[in-house]
């Protein structure tokens, strides 16, 4: 279309024009004074992860490498929720023991054997069928101790983004050794950038209303994280 | 040791005492003074109020007058944010290198007076006595653009027997801000509404600052209000003695 | 006119055009104890929050100076930068149109809308929206527009007008929203708990998340690199809206670039400690272009200059396009603190308003915001991008009264007489002295002496003066000027000779005459 080729003309001339006198400097040379590799030793900055997120009123649970499908039963039961969706790359062990694809009774480890869990595969399911489940369970790419930040990349196990977005509890399954300090640290790793990110810092929250922070309006109202001492050298966490 | 006082032009008409106890202070700290009768002002009221040409012809003034001086003292806050902050735009915008240059060169020479005190005579206690109870306003241009930090309180702390009492929000803005005072008179007052709230909670006889613009705010606002509280100038704190003690207004 | 130009009546309050000018505007907020209580409070608790994490901080001086560094090295290098965003987010499957001016972009926009067959849009809070006034056209083309954002929401539902950058409806207390939306909504027993006033919302608008095919949002950034957008929010209304549509639209100021993705490592440090209190934000979201089975497969990209590149050219002002709109300035602003953000009459309120809204309007509107500032400098001291708003402000107050030497009326403003006058007063001593003398004669019917001091006061002045002592009294002026003091002491200490001055006598009206501005 022929405005649109002028404005971009137009506008690209302008900036041209803005900019003549300039003696621009080359990108390398931006400074980067600021602290872009953290100092606490693995087992503080797990601390400090489980710190921050709690802060912000999510929930942190620790357990095992071995026992991850357990905890994610426990957390499930636990939840009260009894209809939830997985993206499709979730390794299927996750999934509470018993279920696979499908509409399946679970069982719960702990304390009620008649629990029924339903599970719904993201095989291009429906918005409707997404926004029917309660709760999702992902894994992720990396998680910020300092900012209390989960990353989603939205690769086969961390589903595509809305279904982390309309189930109202989010189970996120994180291993230890992908935590970093600081944000810095995060961006360092990815030597690709990442086509889609979500930065989870808590559950949906607000502040309109008279600066009270309201936890849960759009997004999950509770989100749940999962941390997987996959680190020997890690000590439990609290 | 010699300095040149650069009074100001508002010091110079309403607040002489400010001056006056200036001159005493320096001068039993030992330090020669001398006082250009050419001076007028430093033409912050013009820059800030958009009237640059006629700040320019001000700052040139400035600069020609003190040039040789072997330190300047100024016992404004905002005047020597205007001299610091501003002089180098209008020396560009009036395009007169020589000026700037100039002006470069005296620049290290220009000094807010609790700077001439602490950092360059190196005193903090200057035997001053004054036996009252006193909150210290920090002006906005002494604590973000000169970055005065702890000087005033340094030298405040070192008074005898003076009761100093925090302010609360120490850095918001009184409501001054030249002639924001008058364009913008509702709001200004509104501004210095919430000043005097905080000011007066101290329960303080008086109230000091290094800028008597700010001064003359509250003070104006105190008188009107028929509050007991007085405001003074930090030189005319400093400037008292026991034998000698400082000159209260009027 | 074009047919997507919005309605001209009626004008809404934030039009700048329009606006009266900014301490007419102020009136009635000062005289509204409700509302100011309203924006101290707000103001009071965001500040308090960001302070404490600033401080917790170590390294936030130096963040500051890479986000600064960061956002100079963009806007001197835009046009680069724009076309590799362009190039990049094309080659994703993005569509990326540009527009000159609003009225540019809300036809494209609209056109956009119409060849979706669009009836209805969510939308995710955008300030360049509301900068286009995009609402009002889209209404007019028989559009509807809904907000999705809580405050937006109250303010779409209860008609009012955004007053803050970040926290637009700050300016209205929950029992006002739960009036608001138990009327629009229908509910008359909601509860004015603030719990309830946002499952109300999340009810109200959880159909249309899962229903409005079409979406438009703004940007925090563009990453000229690969040509990814970010939003950061944090209800998780924006998620809804930048997922589930089919279409979206995304419109973002040209000068919202930063160069690579990794550079938001500096941004989203400083932006969300500075815009709501937190360490980071409970969502930010990054797409680039369509990304198949996930989130909207159409996606277009409204790049408007509406002013930008007249900014981009102006030594000083430039670092005005360095915002990234976390209106930090406007929570410290003691100004804005007591007279709330519509008395900016524009969209944008606040310090950042102050100096951005004149510029936007091309210095033809709004000239009295730069003066609406006491130039305390908070702002300059928390901006995260480090943008020099005191030094901004004076230069547009510098081209304001340049515009006014040009009009007769200056003839009556006695503000602008009494600087003249000033200017030639002290142009040499010989003058100012006289001044002082003159002063102290025409002050004297006006002073009077009262207090137990027996000080003189002056209570009450004509004209001018009467601004001020409208809530100040005035000293009397000394019957001695300190260089009358001075003289006097010098001639009775040494009969000899005063201190030798510093410097050679300035003769009278020495100084290099002013250079006439273009």
């Amino acid at each position: 279309m022929s405005t649109h080729t002028s404005s971009r003309t137009l506008i690209l001339e302008r900036i041209r024009v803005a900019r003549r006198a300039a003696q621009p400097a080359p990108y390398a040379n931006l400074p980067r004074p600021y602290i872009r590799v953290g100092s606490l030793r693995s087992g503080a900055r797990l601390q400090l992860l489980m710190e921050r997120l709690r802060e912000y009123g999510a929930e942190v649970t620790g357990c095992a490498p071995d026992a991850i499908p357990q905890a994610i039963a426990a957390s499930i039961a636990h939840s009260g929720h009894r209809r939830i969706v997985a993206p499709p790359g979730l390794p299927a062990e996750w999934l509470a023991p018993g279920a696979h694809r499908g509409t399946h009774p679970g069982t719960d480890p702990g304390t009620d054997p008649n629990v029924y869990v339903e599970w719904l595969i993201d095989h291009n399911l429906s918005i409707d069928q997404i926004e029917s489940c309660h709760g999702v369970v992902t894994a992720c790419s990396a998680a910020v101790a300092d900012s209390g930040t989960i990353v989603l990349h939205h690769s086969a196990t961390e589903g595509r983004r809305v279904l982390s977005l309309l189930p109202d509890w989010h189970l996120c399954v994180l291993r230890a050794s992908q935590v970093v300090e600081t944000l810095p640290e995060y961006f360092a790793q990815c030597i690709q950038p990442p086509a889609l990110v979500t930065w989870i810092s808590g559950p949906s929250a607000t502040a309109d209303i008279e600066m009270t922070r309201i936890k849960g309006v759009h997004g999950p109202r509770s989100l749940h994280v999962l941390l997987v001492q996959d680190d020997a050298s890690l000590e439990e966490p609290a | 040791m010699r300095a040149s006082l650069f009074i100001t032009c508002y010091n110079d008409t309403l607040f002489p005492e400010t001056g006056r106890a200036v001159v005493r202070l320096l001068e039993r700290l030992g330090v020669a003074l001398d006082f250009h009768p050419g001076q007028t002002c430093c033409g912050q009221m013009h820059a800030n109020t958009g009237f640059r040409p006629e700040a320019c012809s001000e700052a040139a003034r400035f600069v020609r007058l003190y040039q040789d001086a072997e330190a300047v003292v100024i016992p404004s806050s905002s005047c020597v944010a205007m001299i610091r902050d501003q002089y180098p735009g209008l020396f560009d915008e009036l395009g007169n290198p020589q000026l700037r240059h100039e002006f470069q060169a005296l620049l290290p020479r220009i000094f807010e007076l609790s700077e001439f005190l602490t950092d360059h005579l190196g005193v903090e206690d200057v035997g001053a006595y004054f036996p009252h109870r006193v909150t210290y306003h920090a002006s906005c241009h002494g604590l973000r653009s000169l970055n005065l930090g702890d000087r005033p309180l340094r030298l405040l702390k070192k008074v005898r027997g003076i009761d100093l009492v925090p302010l609360e929000h120490l850095d918001r803005c009184c409501g001054f801000g030249g002639t924001f005072s008058i364009k913008n008179a509702e709001v200004s007052s509104a501004m210095l509404a919430e000043k005097l709230v905080d000011v007066q909670r101290t329960r303080a006889e008086y109230c000091t600052a290094l800028d008597n613009s700010c001064l003359m705010h509250l003070g104006g606002a105190l008188h009107r209000q028929f509050a007991p509280m007085r405001t003074l100038h930090l030189a005319q704190i400093l400037a008292g003695t026991e034998a000698e003690p400082a000159e209260m207004p009027a | 006119m074009s047919p997507s130009a919005h309605p001209s009546e009626p004008h809404s309050i934030l039009d700048p055009r329009h606006a009266p000018p900014f301490p007419l505007a102020a009136l009635p907020v000062l005289r509204n104890p409700q509302l100011r209580k309203n924006v101290a409070h707000a103001t009071d608790v965001i500040q308090a929050r960001r302070d404490r994490l600033v401080a917790e901080k170590q390294d936030w001086q130096q963040l500051r100076d890479a986000a600064s560094a960061i956002r100079t090295h963009v806007l001197d290098h835009l046009g680069e930068y724009l076309e590799q965003f362009e190039a990049r987010c094309t080659a994703a499957g993005g569509q990326v149109h540009w527009a000159g001016d609003a009225a540019e972009a809300r036809g494209l926009i609209l056109r956009i809308l119409r060849e979706e067959q669009a009836t209805e849009v969510i939308k995710i809070k955008t300030m360049t929206s509301a900068e286009i006034e995009l609402n009002p056209a889209l209404e007019a083309a028989g559009i509807t527009a809904s907000e999705t954002d809580l405050a937006e929401i109250i303010l779409q539902l209860g008609g009012e007008e955004p007053s803050h950058i970040v926290v637009p409806a700050l300016h209205i207390n929950r029992s006002q929203v739960r009036e608001i939306f138990a009327r629009r909504m229908g509910i008359p027993d909601l509860a004015d708990d603030p719990h309830a006033l946002a499952a109300a919302a999340r009810a109200w608008l959880r159909k249309k998340f899962l229903t409005v095919p079409t979406a438009v949002s703004g940007a925090n950034f563009l990453v000229a690199e690969t040509g990814a957008v970010s939003v950061v929010e944090s209800e998780g209304n924006g998620r809804m809206c930048l997922t589930l549509p089919r279409t979206l639209i995304t419109l973002a100021g040209i000068e919202k670039l930063v160069p690579r993705f990794a550079d938001l490592e500096v941004m989203l440090q400083v932006l969300a400690r500075s815009a709501t209190g937190e360490r980071m934000n409970p969502y930010t979201s990054l797409w680039t272009g369509v990304t198949p089975g996930d989130g909207p497969q159409r996606f277009h990209v409204v790049l408007l200059d509406n002013g930008r590149t007249g900014i981009l050219g102006r030594q000083t002002e430039r670092q005005t396009l360095k915002c990234i709109r976390c209106a930090a300035c406007q929570n410290v602003c003691p100004v804005y603190r007591q007279t709330g953000g519509h008395a900016y009459g524009s969209v944008y309120g606040g310090p950042i308003g102050a100096i951005l809204t004149p510029q936007l309007m091309r210095m033809e509107h709004a000239q009295s915001l730069p003066f609406a500032s006491s130039l305390c400098g908070a702002c300059y001291e928390v901006c995260p991008v480090q943008i020099n708003i005191p030094q901004v402000l004076i230069e547009l107050r510098a081209q304001a009264v340049d515009q006014q030497r040009r009009v007769q009326s200056r003839l009556i403003d006695p503000l602008y007489l009494g600087m003249r006058a000033a200017a030639s007063l002290f142009a040499g001593p010989r003058r100012f002295r006289a001044a002082q003398r003159m002063a102290r004669i025409a002050l004297r019917p006006f002073t009077h002496r009262d207090g137990p001091d027996h000080e003189e006061w002056i209570r009450s002045l004509p004209g001018l003066g009467g601004r001020w002592t409208l809530t100040r009294d005035l000293r009397g002026l000394p019957e001695q000027t300190f260089r009358e003091w001075w003289a006097a002491r010098a001639a009775s200490a040494a009969p000899a000779a005063p201190a030798a001055p510093a410097a050679p006598a300035a003769p009278e009206g020495s100084a290099p005459a002013p250079k006439e501005r273009p």
